[in-house]
């Protein structure tokens, strides 16, 4: 008895010590709603949990109820910073059920953008780390950077954001000689404002703020499946780019190499995001250089093109700027979709943070979230809801798991 | 090492204290704004006349803006547009075009009607 | 000038001016973001439209702490503010206003303090609690600082006292001796901290904390809270110019006699100081965790006051 009346204790005087925190989902340091509920003692974490769903837009369900072009709009806005990765892994899709070709040159005007467009997400992310940890001035910087490939954006497709790059076979819109040159300019630009970012990075009290921070070593990195930058921050060498290519990749392997580092802290992260942008760089250099001529799109109208897309399925993987995402598409050869499911990178990463967030601080918390740069809107995906009670319910990767066992259990 | 670093910061923060800011006030004067680029999607511009009634506008656009009249010519509703600019694309004879104007705030819903 | 007539016309004049500097600190900082910033005037605007808001208090709060622990803070600082103006301004000196200024500004963010934790938020809460540990971090270095002043001023703890053993010495006091410039540093260094910037602004880090005490504040209850910081910044920068900088008497007798120039030379300076100890901080620097500004606090700025302390007392 005595023995039990005193772990009673201790369990009371653990839970009066414990503050619980909610962390979101409307947090000043997240840019997108997720739900961390966190348990604290003093000022160090002890407990994570955590709670999606809170920008579910049920957009794989739309889509099953559009055709082919309409739905590539509408996957375009998954997500406002790598809307170019969603489309191409859509398309390519799309592509391989037709069995359409695109030409080289539109194969390398998407990597142009392609790649264009992993600068800008890097560059926001590093403007944001920045801000996390209360460096205004290097957040305005950084986003200063990137307006110039907003405007370079502005200036090719017509949009900073949604650029509406690709159509089914091709591109829409063309590189003009004096773009190239714009572009080739800016990009000079841009070299030399990373590199003062860089070095800004490896200043005293920013390395202060993400050195040995929320580290996720190797085997834990395989383990909890990362991808992307997250994953090669950990050491982990992988790419799709240089995995499976895809789009002009495959001609520009030699330009480019993959960033690892080992540490796996949150500065190694940030440090492969800031030579992410250097070999992109090189990429879009050695892209102009070797640009094809030739048409960017066949003569034919989108609409026919869609029209003769037969019945098929294809899984389709894109490098997008936090990872690899997934597309699977089964089309019903009407022009129209019977299932689309998207596995975006964050997906993947996100249920790292636990790893990376227990042991540290309150003040690390934000610094340790954005250096796996979650893209929320992404990732909500499963949503149940219960008509009767009029309850929604999301579930996420864990719970699913543990459903599927259930039922398999019960068998 | 580090303080040299901070003092890097210091000299470029001081140096653009005494520069022009790179942020510019919105469209307070027409000469200052920023110029947009020739390819810019804005507001869509419609030109009845030359529209033959297809109406394949209508099955490509993602937003539903576009629904049909009574003559079988084309109706836009702006505040449902996303700026794709896939009807421009699609329309084979050019009756439909992308305007330069990116301000569609209005206080008369009406107002964002096309026909 | 009538101390009366001085003291009448403080408040006003502190609220007038506290806002000015924040304005100016707030647009000088956008500049050197490269951002065109707010206008100066800024900090008006934001204060009436705070005031024609709503007042909202939450249920978990416990009201009557949170609604008065506001006001307190707001009148507490623009009293130090004021005393410490029309002291200056009337000539007149009161025994140990020093440490009654330093006394009302440390209560005033005592007393936000106190207000954000009683909001029931558990934000509020880790705020009080980072606030507290800075507290202790930065008050001591800051008051042994003045108490070597004290000492090494006649000795006097009241404000014209100090500004008049300056004008006999003709040198400003931080130029005058060893133990006084330590302590000079010691003061400006503790300056970010107590005015609650980056990189010394933990207690309410917006990224980490959500502002922390002042989470659950909103209307006429933040813009109160905004007066009291807005005030004591401008009474810590005046002080430090008044009491370790004097500068009119470099100019010589006839600029002390003109008290409108040697006021405004005053002023000229605290924004001086302003800048250098709190826009330049907040602009080139990034936010240090708690441990950190901790063991800064007491690595330098402690041990420099100490010293200052040694070396004041055995009249170096």
């Amino acid at each position: 008895m005595v023995v039990k009346r005193s772990t009673e204790r201790t369990e009371k005087e653990v839970e009066y010590t414990r503050l619980r925190i909610p962390f979101g989902p409307v947090h000043p340091a997240l840019k997108e709603p997720v739900l961390l509920r966190i348990s604290v003692r003093g000022e160090e974490i002890i407990d994570v949990d955590m709670t999606l769903g809170h920008v579910h837009r049920g957009i794989e369900s739309l889509a099953e109820g559009r055709n082919l072009i309409q739905t590539l709009y509408l996957i375009e806005r998954i997500c406002g910073i790598c809307s170019h990765s969603h489309t191409t892994c859509f398309i390519q899709a799309l592509e391989e059920i037709g069995s359409i070709i695109p030409s080289e040159r539109a194969l390398y005007l998407r990597t142009l953008i392609f790649e264009m467009e992993r600068i800008h997400s890097h560059l926001l992310l590093l403007g944001v780390m920045a801000y996390e940890i209360g460096f205004d001035t290097l957040f305005m910087f950084t986003w200063h950077v990137r307006e110039k490939i907003l405007d370079l954006f502005e200036k090719i497709t017509g949009n900073r954001i949604h650029h509406a790059m690709n159509t089914i076979g091709g591109v829409r819109w063309d590189l003009t000689s004096q773009m190239a040159g714009e572009v080739k300019a800016y990009m000079r630009e841009i070299e030399k404002s990373t590199k003062y970012i860089h070095s800004a990075f490896t200043d005293g009290t920013v390395e202060k703020r993400i050195c040995n921070l929320g580290v996720l070593d190797y085997n834990d990195a395989i383990k909890l499946c990362v991808v992307g930058p997250t994953a090669r921050g950990s050491g982990v060498n992988i790419d799709v780019r240089k995995d499976h290519p895809y789009a002009a990749y495959d001609e520009l392997k030699g330009d480019f190499s993959v960033i690892t580092r080992k540490d796996g802290d949150v500065y190694a992260r940030t440090e492969v995001r800031i030579f992410e942008v250097f070999e992109s760089i090189n990429i879009i250099k050695a892209i102009l250089d070797r640009l094809p001529n030739g048409s960017i799109r066949p003569e034919e109208n989108v609409f026919r093109i869609m029209k003769r897309i037969p019945e098929g399925e294809a899984v389709s993987l894109v490098e997008a700027p936090r990872g690899e995402l997934l597309y699977f598409v089964k089309t019903d050869g009407k022009g129209g979709l019977i299932r689309l499911k998207v596995r975006t990178p964050t997906f993947s990463n996100l249920l790292s943070l636990k790893r990376m967030l227990v042991g540290c601080e309150i003040a690390d918390i934000p610094v340790i979230v954005a250096s796996i740069d979650p893209c929320l809107s992404c990732t909500n995906r499963v949503t149940i809801i219960n008509q009767e009670k009029g309850k929604s319910k999301v579930i996420d990767m864990d719970s699913l798991r543990r459903m599927v066992r259930r039922k398999w259990m019960r068998r | 090492m580090r303080a040299l670093r901070v003092g890097k910061m210091l000299r470029d923060t001081l140096r653009s204290l005494f520069r022009r800011p790179v942020t510019v006030e919105y469209m307070t004067k027409p000469g200052s704004m920023v110029p947009l680029p020739e390819r810019f999607r804005g507001k869509l511009t419609y030109d009845k006349s030359a529209c033959i009634g297809c109406l394949l506008c209508i099955r490509v656009c993602p937003g539903g803006v576009i629904t049909s009249t009574e003559e079988r010519k084309a109706s836009f509703n702006i505040s449902r547009c996303i700026f794709c600019g896939q009807c421009v694309e699609i329309c084979p004879k050019g009756a439909i075009k992308m305007s330069s104007q990116f301000e569609v705030v209005t206080y008369d819903k009406n107002g964002l009607l096309i026909k | 000038m009538d101390a009366a007539i001085a003291f009448l016309i403080s408040p006003p004049a502190v609220l007038l001016i506290s806002l000015l500097f924040e304005g100016i600190d707030r647009k000088i900082h956008a500049r050197m973001q490269k951002r065109i910033g707010p206008p100066v005037t800024q900090p008006f605007y934001d204060l009436i439209k705070l005031f024609s808001k709503e007042r909202i208090v939450p249920i978990t709060a416990s009201a009557r702490v949170f609604e008065t622990m506001p006001m307190i803070a707001a009148a507490v600082s623009l009293l130090g503010a004021s005393i410490l103006l029309s002291n200056i301004l009337s000539g007149s000196s009161v025994i140990g206003d020093l440490i009654l200024v330093m006394y009302l500004l440390a209560m005033s963010s005592v007393a936000l303090m106190i207000g954000g934790s009683a909001s029931g938020n558990p934000y509020g809460v880790v705020g009080f609690s980072r606030k507290m540990s800075m507290m202790i971090a930065y008050e001591i270095p800051m008051f042994i600082a003045i108490i070597s002043v004290a000492f090494g001023s006649s000795p006097s703890l009241a404000i014209n006292n100090i500004i008049r053993f300056q004008i006999s010495l003709g040198l400003p006091l931080a130029a005058s001796r060893p133990s006084m410039a330590l302590a000079a540093a010691t003061f400006l260094l503790c300056m970010p901290a107590a005015a609650s910037v980056v990189p010394f602004d933990i207690p309410e880090a917006k990224t980490e904390i959500i502002y922390g005490f002042l989470i659950e504040y909103g209307g006429p209850y933040l813009a109160l809270a905004k007066i009291a910081k807005a005030v004591s910044n401008f009474a810590l920068t005046l002080l430090a110019s008044a009491v370790f900088l004097y500068v009119p008497l470099l100019l010589g007798e006839n600029v002390l006699l003109n008290l409108g120039i040697s006021l405004s030379l005053c002023l000229i300076e605290s924004l001086l100081i302003m800048f250098v100890t709190i826009t330049v901080p907040r602009t080139v620097l990034a936010r240090l965790k708690i441990g950190q500004a901790f063991k800064f606090y007491w690595m330098l700025p402690l041990i420099l006051s100490i010293s200052s302390i040694i070396l004041s007392s055995v009249g170096l």
